[in-house]
């Protein structure tokens, strides 16, 4: 909460929601899919929630030419096709749209920049917006840094006249010196309070309750160590291809597109100690802190740990789709991995010898993110081998999507004369529970922004200590990728099968999300 | 959606409830539904149970507005639900239970969010000591609440013993029959007793979107200052329904509440009114006078005992914060004026809740709302004042 809101006597209390500052928010890349799919429905519905003040607007900028009123008009279409409710409230929607604008403007113009400036000025008169901005880049990847450079040379992001803050999409650089680079070339006009890089893995309810679930309960932490964790299974499973992004994604492969940020994030959440409060840079020091005991890759390690894999054709919920080589966009002869299977080790107290199973795909059975905690069998079989192997160890499931909640598994006696165990689940389900919508992952983290919290945001070390991590991974794949045997997984099947060998070779097996 | 109910004989027994038939009996309904031929029907039921909720129904009538509710309740917050129908009247000594579930299910009809209900009507002397049927049905060490709409106007055994089951009371000020009355009488109870009892109130619950508009004006720091020279605030309401004569308790909240929260203090001046308008005068921090206006419009249907507009002026600075409802209550209009110069609107969505949703989200709440103790003690010095005016 800001030092302002805390200054108003009136924003007590327990049912008040937190409310923001006054502010515009300016997207560079207006025109783009994730603009109307999910910033400006976050946005209205920001307003719709009364979480932002009347003192708010919202400039689009991208290079097409365009009115302020076409604008409006293509945003409403967005917000009645891709809202959470599918329809727009006209009289919120007017009032909302009169602080809706758009400017034509040229990344690496000068000139767009001070008409940026003026309009923003003039907002800032009308609308009491106060000088205080959010600059969030949607556009090509490639232009971070230029945009960036010309807003610090404009004076966009001085904060002499209100917070500046700039949030960057995914991806973060393409590898780990591109990632540095652009850490280097931003850190040139922003601190790194201005700086939110998005991921929006961190704006899930389910991933936000990662934290409640370990330390806001006293039964779990204890268990959740070395002494009784076997081994953890993350699977963050899609079902699509890659969607008409056939020329990126084969540039990307599923390490950069999809482990290196989000599973990261879900991973360090599992893997990180206590923080000693829920400031933005104590959860961040430690996140940092666990990913910072990951074993580091050798290309022994690549070889013996990990697995990729890229789909051939099959069928998905029945229905036939072609393999990732007949994609559009892609080369035919790719050796870009759609599939990967990494085994994380962390050096440290706490998780010493207990594997972490990552893998991560396109065109797999089902569309799943789950984390598995696989407990380790009771110390001694009171009851015989041949009735314990009917059970599987105790195994907790954290479902990140779809369908939030968590599960645990344990043995329980089948009644009768005889003694029998049966495994059963105990299972909590967010639907079922609180019969609430979660809220779209955007709207939380387009809050957070405003509200100057950046904890679901990753800070310039993380990004970093991301691409650390995987670039072993990546070279050693890179080097070898004439020895690829693609395509080597069915799409509609769990990935290739080298994942389920490798996993029976230590005496484990893959759990069926 | 749409909602089942699987509903059990009576345990019927007039010196007591067995809780143990009633408890099995729930367990039963929890099974999955079976085919002829022993096969499982349809998936088992999750279990879920965040609350105890004990339902105070006066009369068989109710329960058609309390199913509903709790149709609604049950879909946000499921948990055990206790109904009490207490038939005051009768002389005839009854004390009847039968158990219920009730579950949302989806359009493909699969049963999504269930919870279970406990029906226990009573009658005659029995009234006074249901409470000690309804203890031990209570879900182990799951939090308790209360919905009991009015406040009783006498000492009321049933309540009192209710309330010590209950750690939430949940009232609804605007049900008030002597709204006056009842007010006075809750402040009573907080002043006096403060432990006795910590209270929801869905009337503060409708008001959350009206103090939240009115909280963010002073959010912008340009606009802080003013919130030192407000001299004058005007409420508009909808009289109350059964007391028509009567300030609405939302008029009466919302300047408890201003005044609570900006100190501004009650100093014995006499209140007057001209029937339609009452005028106070409240003193805040430095000695400034701040004139309060609480104007009853004509009457409009469906509005009853519902705030219309709420203005606040700092006249010297020209200023004036303005939040309204507009005519279909489905929106509020905000608007800041700074002179002629700085002038901001906007229309937010008013929520539009069903009391049943209403109930739920105060079945959200565990802490004691001081904000609205505090506004309760202050509006009820007005109304003090007032009477003896």
């Amino acid at each position: 909460m800001s030092a302002t809101v805390m200054d108003n006597p009136l924003r007590a209390g327990v049912r008040l929601e937190r409310t923001a500052d006054p502010c515009t928010v300016i997207i560079f890349g207006a025109t783009g899919d994730l603009t109307k799919r999910k910033l400006v429905p976050a946005l209205y519905r920001l307003v719709q929630e009364r979480l932002v003040p009347g003192e708010f607007a919202v400039v689009g900028a991208a290079r097409s030419e365009m009115g302020h009123d076409d604008f409006r008009a293509k945003m409403k279409d967005a917000v009645a096709q891709f809202s959470e409710a599918k329809r727009v409230d006209e009289e919120v929607w007017d009032s909302f749209a009169q602080g809706l604008y758009y400017l034509p403007v040229n990344i690496d113009s000068p000139d767009d920049y001070k008409k940026l400036s003026d309009l923003l000025d003039q907002i800032d008169r009308e609308r009491g917006t106060q000088g205080n901005r959010v600059f969030y880049l949607s556009t090509a990847p490639a232009l971070y840094a230029e945009a960036v450079k010309q807003l610090g040379q404009s004076g966009l992001v001085n904060q002499e006249k209100g917070w500046r803050r700039v949030i960057i999409e995914k991806p973060f650089g393409t590898d780990l010196a591109t990632a540095k680079q652009l850490n280097r070339d931003i850190h040139e006009h922003l601190e790194e309070s201005q700086i939110y890089r998005i991921d929006h893995y961190l704006g899930k309810e389910t991933v936000q309750n990662l934290m409640i679930f370990r330390f806001a309960n006293g039964i779990y932490e204890p268990l959740w160590n070395r002494q009784y964790i076997d081994h953890v299974q993350i699977t963050n499973a899609e079902t699509v291809g890659v969607e008409g992004r056939g020329g990126y994604y084969d540039k990307a492969g599923v390490v950069r597109d999809m482990i290196q940020n989000h599973v990261f994030q879900v991973l360090s959440h599992v893997v990180m100690e206590p923080p000693a409060s829920l400031g933005a840079e104590a959860v961040r020091d430690e996140k940092i802190k666990a990913m910072m005991s990951a074993r580091p890759f050798t290309a022994e390690r690549v070889r013996n740990e990990c697995v990729r894999g890229q789909y051939g054709a099959g069928s998905i919920n029945g229905k036939p789709v072609p393999g990732y080589r007949e994609e559009e966009g892609v080369p035919k002869d790719s050796t870009t991995e759609t599939f990967a299977m990494v085994t994380m080790r962390f050096d440290n107290w706490r998780w010493s010898g207990v594997p972490f199973y990552i893998r991560s795909g396109k065109r797999l059975a089902k569309r799943v993110t789950e984390v598995a905690i696989q407990f380790k069998d009771a110390p001694h079989q009171l009851f015989g081998r041949e009735m314990m192997e009917q059970v599987a160890p105790n195994q907790l499931v954290i479902r990140i999507q779809p369908d939030e909640g968590i599960t645990l598994r344990f043995g329980a006696k089948v009644p009768g004369q005889v003694t029998r165990i049966r495994d059963v689940n105990m299972d909590f389900r967010y639907g079922a529970s609180f019969g609430v919508q979660l809220a779209e992952a955007y709207e939380r983290l387009l809050l957070d922004c405003i509200l100057g919290d950046p904890t679901l945001y990753a800070r310039t070390d993380m990004t970093e200590r991301g691409w650390e991590i995987v670039m072993p991974i990546l070279e050693e794949w890179a080097a070898t990728k004439a020895e690829a045997p693609f395509p080597n997984y069915e799409a509609g099947s769990w990935g290739p099968q080298a994942t389920h060998d490798l996993l029976a070779s230590q005496g484990r097996r893959w759990r069926r999300p | 959606m749409e909602t089942q109910t699987h509903n059990s004989s009576a345990a019927v027994s007039v010196s007591g409830i067995d809780v143990g038939k009633l408890e099995k009996e729930l367990a039963a309904m929890w099974q999955p539904a079976k085919n002829e031929d022993g096969t499982v029907a349809e998936a088992g039921t999750t279990r879920v149970c965040v609350l105890n909720l004990i339902v105070y129904a006066a009369q068989q009538e109710d329960r058609a507005e309390i199913d509903q509710l709790l149709d609604e309740v049950t879909e946000q917050t499921p948990g055990r639900s206790i109904i009490l129908v207490a038939d005051r009247d009768s002389a005839d000594a009854k004390l009847e239970a039968y158990v219920s579930t009730r579950c949302q299910t989806s359009s493909r009809g699969a049963k999504q969010v269930c919870g279970e209900q406990i029906t226990i009507e009573a009658s005659g002397p029995v009234i006074e000591t249901v409470s000690t049927a309804i203890e031990p049905l209570l879900m182990p060490d799951m939090p308790v609440f209360l919905w009991w709409k009015d406040i009783p106007h006498y000492e009321d055994k049933l309540f009192n013993r209710l309330v010590g089951l209950a750690d939430r009371v949940v009232i609804d000020s605007l049900a008030f029959d002597h709204p006056h009355e009842d007010l006075l009488r809750l402040a009573e109870i907080i002043r006096t007793n403060p432990q006795f009892m910590l209270v929801s109130d869905l009337n503060w619950g409708r008001m959350t979107a009206w103090r939240s508009l009115v909280a963010s004006f002073w959010d912008v720091d340009d606009y802080r200052p003013l919130l030192d020279q407000i001299d004058t605030v005007i409420v508009e309401y909808d009289p109350p329904d059964v007391a028509h004569s009567a300030i609405a308790p939302q008029a009466l909240l919302i300047i408890g509440w201003l005044a609570s929260r900006l100190g501004w203090q009650f100093l014995g001046q006499a209140p007057h009114s001209d029937g339609q308008t009452t005028h106070f005068t409240l003193q805040a921090l430095g000695g400034r006078e701040v004139k309060i206006e609480l104007r009853a419009l004509p009457d409009r249907e469906g509005r009853d005992g519902w705030l219309a507009s709420l203005t606040l002026r700092a006249t010297q600075a020209g200023a004036e914060f303005r939040v309204a409802m507009n005519e279909a209550g489905t929106k509020l209009e905000t608007e800041a004026r700074i002179g002629d110069a700085h002038h901001v609107e906007r229309v937010v969505a008013y929520e539009q809740k069903t009391e049943g949703q209403r109930l739920s989200r105060e079945l959200g709440l565990l802490l004691r709302d001081r904000i609205y103790e505090a506004a309760v003690t202050a509006a009820a010095q007005l109304l003090a004042a007032l009477s003896q005016s």
